[in-house]
């Protein structure tokens, strides 16, 4: 309903600031951005990485959540995380149908997911993530997560 | 009425609403005028006659269904909605703006507060730009003769454009939908020309360039446009009434804070709103692009 013109007017916003650590990368459409993010503080699980985001908008961004998941490339890996599966789905409050909140935007999830990384300092998959990467066919939206353990 | 017409009303109105949905207007007026020859009592008949004359760009037929139904029935958010629009288009912003806010109002105190209230809210700011638009277009003309007769001169051209397709469509030469689109055509293209223009004439004139930006306080966090219609929340920010609803009625929280937040508790911020109003009315035109 109102995306398009709420996204025209977050995008005029990152192109003008961005945060450290934090660049847009594509965001041709009203559909579908690209933002890169790396961590800016010396947590060695990522240094010297940058990962890609891939964020997915319906038309009734944003009182519902964009779709975020990272994507993997020749330079970009999927970062290590108990909260981050092999294939890029993301399990994390905010973006989640009951977490989401229509204040948030683009930019603030970047910042929470690099704040989600830097806290982090095992270097794990989130259990189960052979067979939910094997036999997973849902979106990350349709997905129900159990927010089983607020310690990362 | 003969017994059976009430009756014999409601199919016609059935098959109307048919053909509407498969976007046959034209058929749906005539069975809309047919069912109104059999119950001319009926509010909703002229309404959905109004909706389909719309449709077809028939003005003048709109703005009198509307008025009918009106007087059949005073609380009727549809008629002043489909009014605001024709009055719109035939260029009578004032009265289009006063049809709109009162659907506005007829839609916020209705108790199913739908998703009716955006897309009025929408209309009520292009109805105050299209007022803004005249004012603004008096004041340039005003500074600049040179512009005033340029501008002139492209409305003129504009107009007998239409006119041409107008009679076209009446030798039968052009069907409904291609006339349309053209008109579509030439209006943007007349309109793009005039805004060229004025920005040619903005440009040796930079005196009138002032810095477009809308303080925070008056945009709604969650469509990040300027308020119309402000509310606030138990943790005292506010939104724009049909956007917070529109969260609300998905999760019943605060956007901020999560807290348990109902549609019932909202409460409309009157001092912002009428900051915002004045905000608008001092920065007139852009602010409805930005």
């Amino acid at each position: 309903m109102f995306a398009s013109k709420r996204l025209s007017k977050e995008l005029s916003k990152l192109h003008d600031h961005l945060p450290p650590g934090i660049e847009l990368i594509q965001a041709d459409d009203f559909a579908e951005w690209l933002m890169d993010i790396r961590v800016i503080d010396s947590n060695p699980l990522y240094q010297d990485e940058v990962y890609r985001l891939k964020f997915s908008f319906s038309q009734s961004y944003p009182i519902e959540a964009p779709e975020v998941v990272f994507v993997k490339d020749a330079t970009h890996p999927i970062p290590w995380h108990p909260h981050v599966y092999s294939n890029g789905i993301i399990c994390l409050d905010l973006l989640d149908r009951q977490g989401w909140s229509p204040v948030h935007n683009v930019e603030s999830i970047c910042v929470s997911l690099q704040s989600m990384l830097t806290s982090n300092t095992k270097k794990e998959r989130p259990p189960g993530d052979e067979q939910f990467v094997k036999y997973n066919t849902q979106r990350p939206r349709d997905i129900n997560f159990v927010f089983h353990d607020n310690q990362v | 009425m003969p017994p059976g017409n009430e009756y014999a009303a409601e199919q016609l109105k059935a098959k109307g609403n048919a053909h509407f949905k498969n976007g046959e207007y034209e058929s749906a007026e005539g069975f809309y005028s047919q069912a109104i020859q059999k119950n001319s009592k009926n509010p909703l008949l002229f309404t959905n006659r109004a909706n389909a004359r719309l449709k077809l760009e028939r003005w003048q037929d709109v703005i009198d269904d509307c008025i009918k139904s009106i007087e059949l029935m005073q609380e009727n958010m549809k008629a002043f909605f489909y009014l605001a629009q024709a009055q719109l288009a035939i260029n009578h912003p004032n009265e289009a703006l006063s049809s709109a806010l009162m659907a506005y109002e007829l839609c916020s105190r209705s108790s199913q507060q739908t998703s009716n209230a955006a897309t009025i809210s929408a209309l009520v700011l292009k109805c105050k730009k299209a007022k803004w638009e005249i004012r603004e277009r008096d004041r340039i003309r005003r500074r600049h003769a040179l512009l005033a007769d340029l501008e002139i001169k492209l409305e003129e051209e504009y107009k007998k454009d239409v006119f041409d397709i107008d009679e076209r469509i009446q030798n039968g030469e052009i069907g409904q939908v291609e006339a349309q689109e053209e008109k579509a055509e030439r209006k943007g293209e007349w309109e793009r020309k005039v805004k060229d223009l004025r920005t040619a004439f903005a440009l040796s004139d930079p005196e009138n360039m002032k810095i477009r930006e809308v303080p925070d306080y008056l945009v709604d966090g969650i469509t990040f446009e300027i308020m119309h219609d402000p509310v606030v929340t138990k943790n005292g920010r506010s939104y724009e009434r049909a956007t917070i609803i529109e969260h609300l009625k998905r999760s019943a929280t605060d956007p901020l804070t999560r807290e348990p937040l109902t549609i019932a508790e909202l409460r409309p911020n009157i001092a912002l709103k009428e900051a915002c109003t004045e905000f608008m009315e001092a920065n007139s035109g852009w602010i409805y692009d930005w």
